[in-house]
């Protein structure tokens, strides 16, 4: 073969050879690619030293180098070339000769390279499989010390003809090598490892991919197996308790419900708090959002299968987030699916699972003995409100709820392809009667790889089709306070049948609104794009990409309300139909140009581009109401026969965001890391002059464990100091906020003139100096992994601050047509604290032990609110509560956490307890506030300014604990995620006084927590109502075996999990952990605890099939 | 591409809001609207003033309890945070309805501004409006500019010396303080240069501000004008009550409680109305509020028209007391329901105590049910004609010249469609300032009127007692300093430039 003829006239003299390894790392660092390998397939490979020729092309060159190693080498992606053995079937296993000059023998084996003679063999049969049993095709099996080996089969079954005694290694790509002795035995059964740490792992970052050991930033990537398992209907959860310093709380119960997601703390007021979504590329407009609240679906996020994600990165800091520019400063979840890749065999899995919710902890509230007792006792003139009946209403309106859940997938790979295809049907039951979620989805990812391989073609195309049965959320409120006294049925009732009060401002029927509230919601979604990847000819290492998707949703809301609902009384039956089309194209294109410069040691990619995002949502709605009928059976979402009075409006809104950014990364001897990035990024949500910002990042790292005084450091395997700096904004805020513009008003707003009624237009408020948040964020991290990476982890420190926050904040009489205008105004600052540890405690063949622990710290607090502050200001009252009319109990005060809790200081008695109202304790002669609070301004009067702010919603610590094993053939894993320092309003108490039983129109039912505080008068306010609600709860218990592992043809695992098992905390009420209960991402109402949806406890069994 | 301009679609950019004539006529409704409704949306829903429940955020409801539930007129037992401060006379700066207060009469203010900037010769021009539009357009500048100085007069009543800015005013920008003195001095210019272009009297169209809305609101303005100024304007007073009277266009109406019943419209009393409309004008404030929020207890919520009570608003002894031989009165003004009620109050939450008083109902003078059980048809009577009797006749008692034998018969015309006989007539001697400030609570309580009322005579505050006033049970003399609400705590820090008022 001609082209191995010395290139070179320095040439080393004919014969001598080197390492494959050196010779590799040569090529990366020539023509600034990656290789990866896996360190032992190359451990005994030689190539001749002058094999290397620096005209040549990377292919040509690794043909050359790899022509008799018996490994190949497949482009994965750009100037990304994996080396891997031959697979089964080729003519491989050549005995490890080079082919020019003779062997060197290693000095250390330099015996065992002899040929064994095979007289005294036998035949041993085997078996490869992962840890959790799935077959391992393609694995090298030889016999140590010898050129005698094989490669496993499509079952991950090989067989050897071995001499006695002989000791068998195993080794894969991406797998750990493993050697085990025959012993005489007929087979040997093993299971290998993953050993993803030995790979130069990539990771995907904002608009391409990086060696995860070149990283400035914090980028953390949780890989399907280290998912949560269990009924999951949103994504967010399969990533719960697994990244440090991400706080992921279900806002409620509710199946399928919305997730609020913290990345290292909420840096905004009005402004969403929740971090981008970029799904292979598609950025995703994720707000459950219409404009008049009546969403169709619950969580936008649920249009995605869990099924069919493969790994979920998250974005922490500037300088991995800056590339996001306007977006990037909640932090960035890069979502990755699953795709086939060339080569691979077809494979079908199938994933299913069924599961059991049960209420895990409800609302304690008297029962009817107790009810009633206390009405004689207290009100003895109210007894006729007592009735007959011993209702447990919370028992009435809870139920077990099933769930099911069906995910089949083909994967496989031509020769330059690889496609796969999936469907998926989930149908989730809420514990709350009538509520439900059922998702079918499919998607389809085809990757392509053309013209010699110089174009890569990604398509992904995922769909969805959710349906929504929403329970009305209130008849939670009402089972703790209705009446437990009175049946559910009253048969003479003119409300259905259902046993209603006479007063109309008095708790509904819980089981009435349930029963014949027909609420349901439908949507379509579409996410998909097409990426083009071109390796263009004219210069080596130069790439054009392109990125063209698409995001599409469409659904509506239809709900019905009859009129003998009880809640009906004012608008005699309501019809309300939401429809939802929102469009969102995406378009980006970008040039990277990677190149080593190995004069300089160095190596440098620079990526360029545009990007080009546009959305369009248009919300009609028709209300129908009054209606003619009580007849609910002849009402239909179709059937407006009976609507007397009609609406119809139409909201559209658009956005469009256009950037330019730009990257550099700079790597210097294998380790100086530098990375810089800028982005210049408009939206058309500000005025011209505030349309642009840039947002700039730099960062530098330095990977200790290269350094030559460490090579001797075998203990250590990673060790990388990371500095990184970087401003990033946030444009998460309604459309048009910076125009004048006039909103014209509905039919039953409008004037009587004379004989007329106009309709009115009116001017609305605005600024025209609106502009982004901007976050400006430090981070020093360090990663560290000893022992081959059995410990590993990273510690990290940062400190972020936002300025020109985006506030709803009052603006002085007359500067502007509204009391409260969107503005820039004030600083909110994070600091924070993050650890994370990954052990591998035992790594045996047949038993493994890892256990994982991430622990963040945050602070959080208001810096700045307004230029100039009167002294007596207060601050910015937030949290709105139940319970009168328009009581907040949260604050944003300078100085304090954002919604610090804002209540009185409760004298206490000797024994520490509250004081008791209506008693005049200071025996000034009046009841007032001053006989239970403390005069905290000591202005002699206790009144509004003596309430101060008192701890926060916010936890300081969040921890997650996740552990996971094998032993055999079962495996089990177990999350544990906690947190502490944060408290909750404990509303359902607060809500509760005598005044309910005594002065209420109806008396209303008590929780049982009255007992300890006996007010007469409901005391909002009290400190006593704010709880410490620090937790630690078990998310997810897994146990799974596999059965059938000696099959040829099927794999199956089983298995069984269990979610919330327990949940440890000191908080009285039933749930400790409280998301944004608002429901909107723009309005903040956190750490309230109100009638929340509450948590179930699930019990699920699962199967996982492939063949 | 880097076109970020992107044109709004459900909403109007001020470009092209005004290319359809009816531009006009909505916007001034809307400045109308914002006596009456809370926002865009009926019943509640895109509402105009944020921060607080937009129930609670109307105009005529937060200015109803400013006025009323400060006095001996009203009680409310609703237990929001706050709320009690009107009865305790405890107030301070964070109160949210006072702030909503504050908020809803600038918001007036601010889009009667928009409203007269948007229409000014220039702007028309540029758009090339022509006759008749712009005469008609006249005409709305000067009804703009009449709900604009009936704001102000609010804002100088209820918080004194506040921040002053017209059409002029530039966006963005927080304005001044003026005094008193100097928002008075506006208001009454305002009133005087707008009257050529008002409607005479009664012959625009119900609803609309005409001449004698504004000399209402001028009589109004002189009455307080010592309050306001320091300086009495009784005789001009007089003089302008004497020009609504001369219009001789009103009438009373003769039947005193069809005034506030759902077809009130046809009155000939009222000279200026906040309308509703069961159908067409919806809201959880202003007539909703009141007539729902008066009824409880064993009251059959049907009778008055509307779908069920709220448990909130009653009376205390004070009024009922005001009328001889109290609930049993032969004054036929009294419409005290007492079945289950007591007449002390010992706990305000308990709608059972105080006597309720349905004064607004839902039904027609005949009796039948307006369009909608929840949003009556009723009409809030802002100013009428027996206002302006009593107004008269406190300007002649006061010293403000005119006769007080007229005075006398404006009085017994009241009295004599009180009573349905003349078993109420007074003499000439009867005709003092004790009685006068009675008078007006027996013709006008729940009207809005009191507070103003209880200022101008000296009883708001050291002087004066009622249950529950100060916040204990029988009644206790208040600061008088609680004559002026503080303005809001949220405006001060937006507006450096405003001094507190004093105390707060």
């Amino acid at each position: 073969d001609s082209s191995f003829a010395p290139a070179h006239d320095d040439a080393a003299p004919p014969g001598a050879t080197l390492p494959l390894r050196e010779a590799l790392l040569r090529l990366q660092t020539h023509f600034g690619i990656d290789i990866l390998f896996e360190e032992t397939a190359l451990d005994r490979q030689e190539v001749p030293r002058d094999a290397f020729d620096a005209k040549q092309s990377v292919e040509q060159n690794l043909t050359t180098l790899l022509h008799a190693t018996g490994l190949q080498f497949r482009k994965i992606k750009h100037n990304t070339f994996l080396i891997k053995e031959l697979p089964a079937g080729d003519t491989l296993l050549a005995p490890h000769r080079p082919l020019f000059g003779a062997p060197v023998p290693n000095e250390d084996t330099a015996a065992d390279k002899e040929p064994t003679a095979l007289s005294e063999t036998y035949a041993i049969s085997g078996r490869v499989t992962d840890v959790r049993g799935m077959p391992l095709p393609g694995v090298n099996v030889w016999e140590k010390g010898t050129t005698n080996g094989t490669v496993t089969n499509r079952e991950g079954r090989c067989s050897l003809p071995v001499s006695e005694g002989a000791v068998l290694v195993f080794s894969a790509v991406g797998f750990r090598p493993q050697e085990v002795r025959v012993a005489n035995r007929a087979s040997v059964d093993i299971a290998l490892r993953e050993n993803v740490l030995a790979l130069n792992e990539v990771v995907v970052v904002g608009y391409g991919a990086q060696r995860k050991e070149d990283v400035t930033g914090v980028v953390e990537t949780v890989e399907v197996q280290s998912f949560n398992q269990g009924a999951i209907v949103t994504p967010d959860q399969l990533i719960s308790g697994k990244v440090a310093g991400v706080q992921i709380t279900q806002n409620s119960g509710e199946p399928g419900g919305q997730t609020s997601v913290r990345i290292r703390g909420g840096t905004s007021i009005n402004a969403s708090n929740e971090p981008l979504y970029v799904i292979d590329g598609v950025p995703i407009d994720n707000a459950p959002f219409n404009p008049r609240g009546f969403t169709a679906g619950r969580n936008p996020l649920n249009a995605l299968n869990p099924a069919d994600i493969e790994s979920f990165t998250v974005l922490k800091d500037a300088s991995a987030t800056a590339i996001y520019g306007s977006r990037g400063a909640n932090g960035v979840i890069l979502i990755t699916t699953k795709k086939g890749h060339a080569g691979e065999d077809v494979r079908v899995h199938y994933d299913g699972w069924v599961s059991a919710a049960t209420l895990a902890r409800g609302a304690s509230v008297l029962n009817a003995e107790q009810f009633s007792h206390l009405i004689r006792e207290q009100a003895p003139e109210r007894a006729p409100f007592i009735g007959t009946a011993a209702t447990d209403w919370s028992r009435a309106i809870y139920q077990t709820a099933w769930g099911q859940n069906h995910a089949l997938s083909l994967t496989g790979g031509g020769k330059h392809s690889g496609y796969r295809a999936s469907v998926g049907f989930m149908d989730q039951n809420g514990i709350l009667k009538t509520s439900r979620t059922q998702r079918t989805s499919v998607s389809l990812g085809l990757r392509e790889d053309l013209l010699n391989d110089q174009l890569r073609l990604d398509l992904h195309l995922k769909g969805a089709y959710a349906y929504d049965w929403f329970a009305p959320l209130t008849a939670i409120g009402h089972a703790a306070r209705f009446n437990p006294t009175q049946p559910v049925y009253d048969a003479d009732s003119p409300w259905s049948g259902f046993y209603e009060e006479a007063n109309d401002l008095a708790p509904k029927n819980p089981v009435a609104e349930l029963a014949l509230t027909r609420d349901q919601g439908q949507q379509y979604r579409s996410i998909g794009n097409l990426q083009l990847d071109y390796q263009l000819p004219w210069l080596t290492g130069l790439s054009a990409k392109l990125n063209v998707g698409y995001d599409l949703q469409n659904g509506d809301r239809k709900r019905l309300l009859p009129t003998t609902l009880r809640s009906q009384y004012t608008t005699h039956g309501e019809i309300r139909v939401a429809d939802v089309t929102r469009t969102n194209k995406v378009l980006d294109t970008y040039l990277t140009y990677r190149r080593a410069f190995e004069a300089f040691q160095s190596t440098v990619e620079m990526t360029g581009g545009y990007s080009y995002q546009d959305f369009r949502n248009v919300y009609p709605e028709y209300l129908g109401f009054d209606f003619s009928s009580t007849l609910q059976n002849e009402l239909g979402f179709d059937n407006p026969r009976y609507v007397r009075q009609t609406e119809h409006v139409t909201t559209v809104l658009a956005n469009r965001l256009i950037a330019f950014f730009g990257r550099m990364n700079y790597t210097w001897k294998d380790r100086y890391l530098m990375t810089v990035t800028v982005r210049r990024d408009g939206s058309s949500r500000f005025g011209r002059s505030h349309r642009w910002g840039t947002f700039p990042s730099a960062a530098v790292g330095w990977r200790v464990n290269n350094e030559p005084f460490l090579a001797q450091a075998t203990w250590l395997s990673t060790l990388k100091l990371r500095l990184g700096w970087g401003v990033t904004g946030n444009q998460d805020i309604p459309d048009y906020r910076f125009l004048p513009t006039y909103m014209p008003g509905d039919g039953r707003t409008q004037v009587q003139f004379g004989d007329e009624f106009v309709s009115t237009l009116r001017p609305n408020g605005y600024d025209p100096n609106l502009k982004w948040e901007a976050t400006r964020s430090v981070n020093l991290g360090l990663e560290y992994g000893f022992w081959q990476n059995r410990l590993s982890g990273a510690v990290e420190l940062y400190h972020k601050k936002t300025d020109d926050l985006l506030f709803e904040v009052a603006v002085p009489a007359g500067a502007n047509l509204s009391n409260l205008i969107l503005t820039n105004i004030g600083t909110v600052e994070n600091r924070g604290l993050e650890f994370s540890l990954n052990s591998k405690v035992v790594a045996r063949q047949r038993a493994t032990w890892e256990v994982g622990l991430v622990a963040a710290y945050n602070h959080n607090q208001v810096l700045r609110l307004a230029g100039s502050v009167d002294p007596d200001f207060q601050g910015y009252p937030t949290g709105l509560i139940f319970g009168g009319t328009g009581n907040t109990v949260q604050i944003l005060r300078e100085g304090e956490p954002v919604n610090a809790f804002f209540v009185f200081r409760h004298k206490l008695d000797a024994n520490g307890n509250p004081l008791p109202d209506g008693v005049d304790h200071n025996g000034d002669g009046v009841l007032n506030p001053a006989d239970l609070y403390q005069d905290l301004n000591g202005d002699g009067l206790v009144n509004e300014q003596d309430r101060a702010p008192f701890h926060a919603p916010a936890p300081q610590m969040l921890y997650g604990l996740t552990s996971g094993g094998t032993v055999g053939p079962f495996d089990w894993s177990v999350t544990l995620r906690a947190q502490t320092g944060n408290y909750v309003y404990n509303n359902g108490a607060s809500y509760a006084a005598l005044s309910r039983i005594t002065t209420e129109i109806t008396p209303t039912n008590l929780p049982t927590s009255y007992a300890a505080t006996q007010f007469l008068v409901p005391q909002y306010f009290s400190d006593r109502f704010v709880e410490r609600a620090s937790f630690v709860r078990l998310d997810n218990l897994t146990v799974g075996c596999n059965p059938l592992s000696r099959s040829e043809l099927v794999q199956l695992r089983v298995y069984a999990t269990a979610q919330n098992l327990f949940v440890l905390t000191p908080y009285s009420g039933p749930d400790p952990e409280i998301g944004n209960i608002s429901g909107k991402t723009e309005e903040m109402r956190y750490g309230i605890d109100d009638a929340l949806y509450p948590r179930a406890r699930t019990f699920l069994l699962g199967i996982h099939l492939s063949f | 591409c880097t076109d970020l301009d992107l044109e709004p679609q459900s909403s109007l950019t001020s470009d092209n809001a005004f290319a359809s004539p009816d531009a006009y006529q909505a916007f001034l409704a809307r400045v109308y609207a914002g006596l009456s409704v809370s926002g865009q949306q009926g019943p509640s829903g895109d509402p105009d003033i944020k921060g607080i429940d937009e129930g609670f955020s109307n105009y005529l409801r937060q200015y109803w309890k400013a006025q009323e539930l400060t006095t001996d007129e009203a009680v409310i037992g609703w237990s929001d945070a706050g709320l009690s401060d009107y009865h305790d006379h405890d107030w301070t700066a964070a109160n949210q309805f006072i702030t909503a207060l504050y908020n809803r009469v600038f918001y007036q203010i601010s889009i009667s501004n928009e409203f007269l900037q948007e229409t000014t010769d220039e702007k028309l021009d540029s758009r090339a409006v022509g006759e008749p539009l712009r005469t008609q357009i006249r005409r709305f500048r000067a009804e703009a500019r009449f709900l604009r100085a009936l704001s102000y007069w609010h804002a100088l009543d209820l918080f004194g010396p506040v921040p002053f800015y017209t059409e002029t005013h530039p966006h963005g920008e927080a304005p001044d303080q003026a005094s008193r003195q100097d928002v008075f001095a506006f208001v009454e210019r305002e009133l005087l240069a707008i009257e050529a272009d008002l409607y005479a009297p009664r012959q625009g169209p119900y609803g609309r501000a005409d001449r004698a809305a504004a000399w209402t609101l001028l009589a109004k303005l002189y009455l307080n004008a010592e309050v306001y100024t320091g300086q009495p304007r009784y005789g001009d007073c007089r003089v302008v009550c004497e020009q609504i009277l001369g219009a001789g266009v009103y009438a009373l109406t003769p039947v005193y409680l069809h005034l506030f019943r759902a077809d009130n419209h046809t009155s000939p009393e009222i000279i200026f109305p906040i309308t509703f409309d069961g159908l067409h004008t919806q809201t959880f404030g202003g007539m909703t509020f009141l007539t729902h929020a008066a009824v409880g207890g064993r009251m059959d919520a049907a009778d008055y028209g509307i779908d069920g009570g709220w448990w909130g608003l009653r009376t205390t002894r004070a009024l009922v007391e005001r009328f001889p031989g109290g609930s049993a009165t032969a004054d036929g003004r009294a419409t005290f329901y007492t079945d289950g009620q007591t007449l002390e109050i010992d706990a305000l939450s308990d709608f059972t105590q105080g006597y309720a008083l349905p004064k607004f109902t839902n039904r027609t003078a005949a009796g039948a049910a307006g369009s909608h059980a929840t949003f009556p048809d009723t009409d809030f009577p802002f100013f009428r004609l027996a206002d302006v009797y009593l107004m008269y006749a406190e300007a002649v008692v006061r010293g403000g010249g005119g006769d007080r034998v007229r005075a006398l018969a404006y009085v017994n015309q009241l009295r004599e469609r009180a009573y349905g006989t003349t078993e109420g007539t007074l003499t000439e001697a009867d005709l003092t300032l004790a009685f006068l400030l009675d008078e007006r609570s027996r013709e006008l309580y729940w009207e809005g009127q009191r507070r103003t009322d209880l200022i101008r005579f000296g009883q708001f505050t050291t002087h004066g007692r009622w249950p529950w006033k100060g916040g204990v049970k029988e009644g206790k003399p208040t600061e008088a300093f609680r004559e002026l609400f503080p303005l809001p705590a949220s405006e001060l820090l937006a507006n450096p430039k405003l001094i507190q008022n004093p105390h707060y």
